[in-house]
């Protein structure tokens, strides 16, 4: 290919046609393309990160706190969230660089009824409910919800049996036709739609996820568990800041505080 | 014993058609590239199931580092009338403009030359009462290399700060400078920006995962007290297994 062949009437001998060949060698501009090409390819980003919106409320001190609407104590469930390290740096687990994430959770009232701390102004250590779980992903094998996601998915039952239903009727064609794009599309909003209602429904049992944070956690976890809220259909959710109960609790908890 | 005669064969390749793809494989990888920005900290973000994309244009990206601190990069449209380099000369005149109004004993004012420095960076984040000393090292020889070394916090320089100051207190008629540069960005001519900005997805903000939530929690009560309750996360893509 890369080859021209001349014919030639070579000079002074008469009917002699001298053959030449004229070959272009690109293997140095193979090894000068292969170089660019690594270059651009370690240069370029192909993924887009990837972006996660929350509104939070504002911190204007609130007036009127007759309005403010309280979370029942038996849709109550608080998380928090924390990690192992040492106080003020940036340790790391060893086998994936990554901070240890701890994560606990209690229901209802801190202490529950008779809270941690009693009416002599001591820790009652039988009274904390607090429990310790962790960020784990669906069994392999079974498929099951483990860890904080179990948790979540109990509390929030009602509302993810019906998202379910309503799957299994988006894929059979209960919202429209899924044969073209455009179909699936409608399809979709409809189902989408159909999701936000359920999400709404305030006749089903449905948990308030209060997510608090200890300094130390980290912002991965935080993103963990807002992931968490997204995986579940949880409608209510909020991030508050740690009480002093809280801290007591968690202290306790770890055995710092008796 | 006759012996045997090993014909000549020739060793040439022929290139032609590697050469062929290669030129194609380039020519691909050209046209999709888009550079990697240079960021004073490099940061890796935690994975979220979120599928939304972060949009190309109109958002301000607030990087922040392990250790809490903090640098702006506006990302304006490309369009003549808001282009960056137009929109980060009136957002610095107009940060100027709310910090001279808090510091009054002293203020801060900016040449037409530290103006056009300013227009032509990518992050910036020193404090106010150094930007001009900053922004006048782009004059010097090899000022790119000294600009960018006082950003990541590597010259030798011990007065040299690196990020934008940001304080835990709460409270509206005291900001820090994060606040300022916050308010002047919203206050931002581009109405398209600003709209994105009160849906939340004009303001990005990227942190590295090992983060602790102390210092994640700073920046977004920064925001919240200026009253910017919506923003959004940037985040590396997970897989639903996972």
């Amino acid at each position: 290919m890369a080859e021209v062949q001349q014919n030639d009437a070579g000079g002074g001998k008469k009917g002699r046609q001298k053959k030449m060949t004229i070959r272009v060698d690109f293997t140095p501009m193979v090894d000068m393309n292969m170089l660019l090409i690594t270059f651009f390819m370690l240069c370029t980003t192909m993924i887009k990160s990837q972006t996660l919106t929350i509104a939070l409320p504002t911190n204007e001190k609130i007036e009127n706190k007759e309005n403010l609407n309280q979370a029942s104590a038996e849709d109550a469930v608080t998380i928090i969230l924390d990690a192992k390290r040492k106080q003020g740096s940036n340790d790391v687990d060893s086998l994936n660089g990554k901070v240890v994430p701890v994560v606990y959770y209690y229901e209802g009232k801190p202490g529950g009824d008779a809270g941690i701390i009693g009416a002599d102004g001591k820790i009652h250590s039988e009274n904390n409910n607090l429990k310790e779980s962790e960020f784990l992903s669906a069994d392999a094998k079974t498929g099951s919800a483990r860890g904080i996601r179990e948790l979540i998915q109990k509390r929030n039952k009602a509302v993810i049996d019906k998202i379910n239903e309503l799957k299994k009727k988006y894929e059979s064609g209960g919202f429209g036709s899924l044969e073209t794009k455009a179909d699936r599309e409608a399809a979709q909003a409809k189902y989408n739609e159909a999701a936000a209602q359920v999400r709404k429904d305030s006749t089903l049992s449905k948990p308030v996820i209060i997510i608090k944070s200890t300094p130390n956690a980290s912002y991965e976890s935080l993103i963990n568990i807002l992931d968490e809220m997204q995986i579940n259909n949880i409608s209510k959710y909020q991030i508050d800041n740690m009480t002093q109960i809280d801290s007591v609790m968690v202290l306790n908890y770890r055995g710092v505080l008796k | 014993m006759g012996r045997v005669k090993i014909a000549k064969k020739s060793t040439f390749i022929d290139m032609t058609a590697m050469s062929d793809v290669t030129v194609l494989l380039l020519t691909f990888f050209m046209l999709t590239s888009t550079f990697l920005s240079k960021e004073p900290a490099t940061v890796i973000t935690p994975p979220s199931v979120s599928e939304d994309k972060v949009q190309e244009t109109n958002y301000v990206q607030v990087l922040v580092n392990p250790e809490g601190k903090i640098w702006l990069t506006m990302n304006n449209d490309t369009s003549a009338d808001f282009g960056n380099e137009k929109m980060k000369i009136a957002l610095l005149d107009k940060v100027t403009e709310i910090y001279n109004e808090a510091h009054k004993s002293k203020p801060v004012k900016f040449t037409d030359q530290q103006k056009y420095t300013f227009s032509k960076l990518g992050s910036f984040g020193v404090p106010m009462s150094q930007l001009g000393e900053f922004l006048n090292l782009a004059q010097e020889p090899e000022g790119q290399t000294k600009m960018d070394k006082w950003l990541d916090g590597t010259d030798d320089n011990p007065k040299h700060i690196s990020g934008i100051p940001i304080s835990k207190v709460q409270d509206e008629n005291n900001l820090s400078e994060f606040q300022m540069w916050m308010k002047a960005i919203r206050q931002s001519d581009n109405s398209k920006l600003t709209d994105k900005i009160k849906d939340g997805s004009g303001v990005a903000i990227k942190a590295d995962q090992n983060t602790s939530f102390e210092v994640i929690h700073t920046v977004m009560d920064n925001l919240q007290t200026i009253r910017m309750n919506k923003f959004t996360f940037l985040t590396a893509l997970k897989g639903a297994s996972e």
